[in-house]
């Protein structure tokens, strides 16, 4: 197992998985870290990732196949940079065994849920008890209520995900991919909560 | 015909053609047909496996006949052969043997070797499947072909969105456009049961898995209807293949515990239907692997629906391109025209990853394919190609961004994933890296990284852009004059000659072609390669209606050609009221060739080995020569 033979190691990871160097950073003040985005089908986790990447919302829905791969890189106010290196996976059940593949090794994740869904929400906590278990014990977690647009749908309380969160040692934040609400807070806050290499 | 007259033509057509052998054409809808079939299971004998070879063309006014109950159909045969207008194909054998001298003027093999075989199609003709049935039977009933053809051409290409018996409802968004249509039917809806075309998928409990029109979960009872059909033909030892009711088929295909089955009444061979049966479950296995079996094992109960959540694209996609893509009859996949140092420099970068551990290193451009490399001993079959292009192409995430997903190639490996980094290139140029190994994506991202730069270095990409804007062989470009050609005559398949030329060349000026003797278009499939060309769709052969319907005469061709019963057979000529049809097939090549019905008979042979000879001129264009990836 291990990381793909063309890329070095540059710090030793947990083992296998789509890491090019375990989620890690190049120096203390330009840090790489590996995202990935958990969650049911349909919530809305590539739009996030389209927004924050790209600035593009598209409301035709485009079901990912597998996992996309993209990456952004955010400047942060202590004049540091985080790169995102983004596993956005796809939220079909067949790709659920999956997920390990995409998530092993990665710094943060990001589950997200619908809150027009309360089926979305349970999924979320399904992946929250699963990165618990088999994730990096350092990861650094959020949960993302998405869809904040449509307050009129919604059934998810914003004390339910905040409750959640907390309970378990979670970011909270709740966004909306087509208006763009909240989208690039998220990503800042969570450069923000990273580890920081102690220099040396 | 020209072509903006022909739909108008057809419907009149389709209204004179009336007093054809269904008087009651809208009495045969699936349920009823269905219920035929049940009321009949006890009394009917099962029909044998090779009882099902031929298309049943006066079929129509009897609803009773549910099974193919004659073998090989010697009743219906007579029928047709009576109702053949023999005289014509009499007439027209003999227009073969006076070819004959022309071919052996020019040298070649070929049409002498098919003059023999002419005769043999012509005593085998009768009973030669259903393709000579159908036509054979009655000016009504060949054009009553011609009606549902229309119909359904109607409803898919004018609208856009589907196929519709009636051809009415829906917007008029011209484009095909991808996914699932009619979610709100079920098999109480009268526009579901007028669909021309169903696909199904279900369990061997019963279950549905996919429908191409309407709710799965509202289909259930319609689906375990399927599965009663099914378990009581096995019930009794046998296994139900096909069961005709009226003018609809309803072809079963059992693949462990999954069930496929089409009902349809396209007229399509029972042999095609089946095919793209074959090819949606391989599609279903594409994306599952063989090891879904394992689900039904631990519970015969398992609903797989969610399993394939989000891929009515694809088969949506695949069920499309049964009505416009060769390669799903031919089991052979075609390539973009280029220069063949072009091809060579695609190929060379290919091959250079290829070593690095990627299982298959696939660069493609829609469904044409630049180049394709295999690492030693992995072969790549032209099913899986098609499963796999369509599985990307349908799937418009891997638009976005580069994507790392696991897929199964059937052909190679049913029960195993591989993983896939497909990365665009262009809007419609894609690099499919095909791997073993879970963690190897940033191996793959590398591997793309240095791969776009040699193509872009090399301009193989904006060679790729005009070969698009270019198109591929015209008809009206086949060259005339037989004697400058021997100059560029690769003298075998394989043997590399640097083409300095582009496609520009094919436009030589040609004239004669036209009027009664004129070609309309051909593909030609090399066997040795796996791969087939085919002519661009000129006039009259314009509208998508008018070449989905020349691609199901070919369909049926092929299938006629293959029939497992009665054929192969060497060679066709068929001529009606929408085309000659000639169709040619040797150990190295099969060509299918459509002429003006009018075309005379002995300058569309001689047409057709023009057009052999000018696709071996410029065979290192057309094709991807030397990789034969399909060899071990």
């Amino acid at each position: 197992m291990g990381c793909s033979s063309s890329v070095p190691s540059k710090s030793s990871g947990l083992p296998g998985g789509l890491n090019s160097d375990n989620g890690g950073m190049v120096d203390a003040k330009n840090l790489r870290v590996k995202l990935v985005l958990l969650g049911d089908s349909g919530v809305g986790k590539s739009c996030i990732v389209l927004r924050f990447v790209r600035g593009q919302f598209d409301p035709t829905s485009k079901v990912t196949v597998g996992a996309s791969f993209l990456s952004q890189t955010v400047a942060l106010q202590d004049s540091t940079t985080v790169k995102f290196e983004i596993w956005d996976t796809a939220g079909q059940e067949r790709y659920a065994a999956l997920a390990p593949l995409y998530y092993r090794g990665a710094a943060v994740a990001v589950v997200v849920y619908d809150i027009t869904s309360p089926e979305s929400f349970t999924k979320a906590q399904y992946w929250v008890k699963e990165l618990q278990k088999h994730g990096s014990p350092d990861i650094v977690m959020a949960l993302v209520g998405n869809k904040a647009d449509l307050q009129e749908k919604r059934e998810v309380t914003v004390q339910d995900g905040i409750d959640y969160a907390e309970k378990n040692g979670m970011f909270f934040i709740e966004t909306s991919a087509k208006t763009a609400d909240n989208v690039n807070q998220l990503f800042e806050e969570i450069a923000k909560r990273l580890p920081r290499p102690s220099p040396s | 015909m020209g072509s903006d007259s022909e739909s108008p033509t057809s419907s009149d057509d389709s209204t004179s053609q009336n007093p054809n052998p269904n008087p009651h054409p809208n009495s045969t809808s699936i349920d009823q047909s269905l219920d035929a079939i049940e009321d009949q299971l006890t009394s009917i004998a099962l029909a044998q496996p090779n009882d099902l070879a031929s298309d049943d063309p006066a079929s129509s006014s009897e609803e009773e006949e549910v099974f193919k109950d004659a073998p090989n159909g010697s009743v219906l045969e007579e029928e047709n052969q009576k109702e053949r207008n023999e005289g014509e194909i009499v007439e027209e054998e003999v227009g073969v043997v006076a070819a004959e001298e022309e071919v052996r003027e020019e040298g070649r093999l070929g049409w002498r070797r098919v003059n023999s075989e002419v005769e043999v199609d012509r005593l085998s003709s009768p009973s030669s499947s259903g393709y000579a049935g159908e036509r054979g039977s009655s000016g009504g009933a060949s054009t009553a072909s011609g009606i549902e053809e229309i119909g359904e051409d109607r409803g898919f290409d004018g609208n856009g969105r589907g196929e519709f018996f009636d051809g009415a409802s829906d917007s008029q968004a011209p484009p095909w456009v991808p996914g699932k249509r009619h979610v709100d039917e079920d098999d109480a809806s009268v526009s579901w049961r007028k669909r021309k075309k169903h696909f199904f998928i279900l369990s061997h409990s019963g279950k549905p898995i996919y429908s191409r029109y309407g709710d799965e979960h509202k289909l259930a009872g319609f689906s375990a209807t399927l599965q009663a059909i099914i378990s009581f033909v096995e019930n009794g030892g046998d296994r139900v293949k096909l069961v005709r009711a009226g003018k609809h088929q309803v072809v079963f295909l059992v693949k462990g515990p999954i069930y496929l089955v089409c009902i349809s009444c396209t007229e399509e061979p029972y042999e095609s239907l089946r095919g793209q049966l074959e090819l949606i479950y391989g599609q279903m296995i594409l994306i599952l692997t063989k090891s879904v079996n394992r689900c039904f094992e631990k519970n015969p109960k398992f609903d797989m629906t969610p399993l394939l959540g989000g891929t009515d694209v694809v088969f949506s996609s695949l069920v499309h391109s049964f009505s416009w893509n060769p390669a799903t009859f031919l089991h052979a996949y075609t390539c973009l025209p280029l220069a063949y140092a072009t091809r060579q420099a695609a190929g060379a970068i290919l091959h250079d990853v290829a070593d690095s551990g990627v299982l298959f290193a696939i660069l493609m451009c829609k469904h044409k394919v630049v180049s394709l490399v295999g690492a030693q001993k992995a072969s790549l079959h032209p099913d899986d190609m098609l499963l796999l292009s369509n599985f990307v192409t349908s799937s418009e995430s891997f638009r976005t961004s580069e994507s790392f997903s696991p897929i199964c190639l059937p052909r190679y490996n049913p029960m195993a994933f591989l993983y896939a980094y497909v990365h665009y290139l262009d809007v419609d140029t894609y690099l499919m890296l095909l791997t073993t190994s879970s963690d190897a994506f940033y191996h793959l991202k590398d591997c793309r990284i240095r791969i776009e730069m040699v193509l872009l270095k090399s301009n193989v990409l904006s060679e790729v852009q005009r070969s698009m804007l270019d198109g591929g062989m015209r008809v009206e470009d086949l060259p005339v004059d037989p004697s400058p050609r021997s100059e560029f005559s690769s003298p075998h398949l394989g043997q590399s000659r640097i083409a300095t030329d582009s496609p520009d060349r094919f436009r030589e000026a040609f004239a004669g072609i036209g009027g009664p003797a004129g070609l309309w278009h051909f593909i030609y499939r090399s066997i040795f390669l796996d791969q087939y060309v085919s002519s661009e769709f000129a006039s009259p052969i314009n509208s998508s209606q008018q070449q989905k319907r020349l691609y199901r005469a070919y369909q049926k061709l092929y299938a006629s050609m293959h029939d497992k019963v009665i054929g192969p057979h060497k060679t066709q000529f068929r001529r009606d009221e929408n085309y000659v049809l000639l169709c040619w097939v040797t150990p190295d090549f099969e060509l299918y060739a459509a002429f003006d019905p009018l075309a005379d008979k002995a300058l569309a042979i001689s047409t057709c080995n023009r057009v052999c000879q000018w696709v071996k001129d410029v065979e290192n264009e057309i094709f991807l020569l030397g990789a034969s990836p399909f060899s071990w």
